[in-house]
């Protein structure tokens, strides 16, 4: 099944970009930190459906159920311990904006010498990837060569990865739970 | 038979996305927060299940049909009991429905 | 007739996202980012079955499942201020 960009793949991707850099501007004017964060639940829906369209499903369902549903409720959870708005900017931030016109200028003029999507010549694809393309079949019963390499040819990259995100997870609910008692405990005894 | 499928999907797809549009326009122009719900309403029901259907006529009977049901039952059940969700937390809240005298 | 639906979707998805910018209390965007959930999962069924892969069904039930239990998460905090199942303790 050929993956290149076909014309009806641009009429898709095309709107969802710019529905992307839409919900970023929104998110970047709003002053109500719940509204952003309920618009980046938004992003995080879009962003997901354009890895859809990458054929990455694997990505995609990582960033559906971490940036729509973990992300906006540890957010929430941040906003109940600080203010819900806000604060209005003190000076022009003209300093940072230069920084990040010249990080980026720097970055794009990187990509120009990055191969074209999917060129065969590029060094992802000449080694190791085609050797675990070719060895799937015959050493696992699995088809998704993604699932593969993440699992078993990689595994202990995964399982450092799976204790980092565990132990992170831990150490976030455990603050937010026993500051927020705290603060709720603080509060009974005051009125 | 199979120009009738044909012309039945595709009916059930133009008219979903009517209502889709329509339920999105809703959301825009309607006065107040209670009012909006409709809109929201209108395009997870009518509008999800007339696409919904469109495709799995298309799709005949197979697995694709079988997921495609599924979710439609689920979104079903969930969105409106999401949408109450929202409207009795909106009234604990204090959010008052627009009255027909209210300048808007 | 599936590129017809694809641009209604989208368009609809940018007249939620309008009202989730515009939406004067909180509660119109919540309403309209469990709107653009939904038409989340319709676009993922539409493109997978533009493009030929109708593999991708189930992230659109996934989808459904993350839009629902968001929404309600959201509330919840809203109503109660925390996610935690403690009970208050009562006022003496």
């Amino acid at each position: 099944m050929s993956r290149l960009p076909t014309l009806g793949d641009q009429w898709v991707v095309i709107p969802l970009l710019v529905l992307l850099v839409c919900t970023a501007i929104t998110i970047i004017r709003m002053r109500s930190l719940m509204a952003a964060v309920l618009l980046t639940g938004i992003y995080s829906f879009l962003s997901a459906s354009w890895m859809l369209l990458l054929d990455a499903p694997d990505v995609a369902f990582t960033e559906a159920a971490v940036g729509a549903g973990l992300s906006t409720v540890l957010m929430l959870a941040t906003l109940a311990l600080t203010s819900r708005d806000a604060k209005p900017p003190v000076r022009r931030p003209w300093g940072p904006l230069f920084v990040v016109v010249v990080t980026g200028a720097a970055l794009v003029y990187g990509t120009l010498d990055m191969p074209h999507y999917g060129d065969p010549d590029a060094p992802a694809q000449r080694y190791p990837s085609p050797s675990y393309v070719e060895r799937t079949a015959a050493e696992t019963e699995i088809r998704n060569v993604v699932t593969v390499v993440l699992a078993s040819y990689r595994g202990y990259d995964t399982l450092g990865e799976t204790t980092v995100i565990f132990t992170a997870g831990i150490g976030v609910l455990l603050l937010l739970r026993g500051r927020a008692r705290r603060m709720g405990t603080r509060e009974r005894e005051k009125s | 038979m199979e120009t009738v499928i044909a012309v039945l999907s595709w009916f059930c797809l133009v008219t979903g996305s009517a209502f889709a549009i329509i339920g999105g326009i809703g959301l825009l122009r309607l006065p107040d927060f209670y009012t909006r719900m409709h809109g929201g309403g209108i395009t997870d029901t009518l509008g999800a299940g007339l696409i919904m259907v469109g495709l799995s006529l298309q799709a005949g009977l197979s697995l694709i049909t079988v997921k495609l049901l599924l979710i439609l039952v689920f979104s079903l059940v969930a969105s409106p009991t999401a949408g109450y969700a929202l409207a009795k937390s909106a009234r604990t809240h204090g959010l008052e429905p627009w009255k027909r005298e209210d300048d808007r | 007739m599936f590129a017809v639906t694809m641009a209604a979707v989208l368009v609809t998805m940018g007249l939620a996202l309008t009202r989730a910018a515009l939406g004067p209390t909180l509660f119109d965007r919540i309403l309209a980012l469990n709107m653009f959930g939904t038409k989340t999962v319709l676009l993922i069924a539409v493109v997978g079955f533009l493009t030929g892969r109708p593999d991708f069904l189930d992230l659109a039930l996934l989808y459904a499942l993350m839009n629902f239990i968001g929404t309600i998460t959201v509330l919840r905090f809203l109503r109660f201020g925390h996610f935690t199942d403690e009970p208050e303790p009562e006022e003496p």
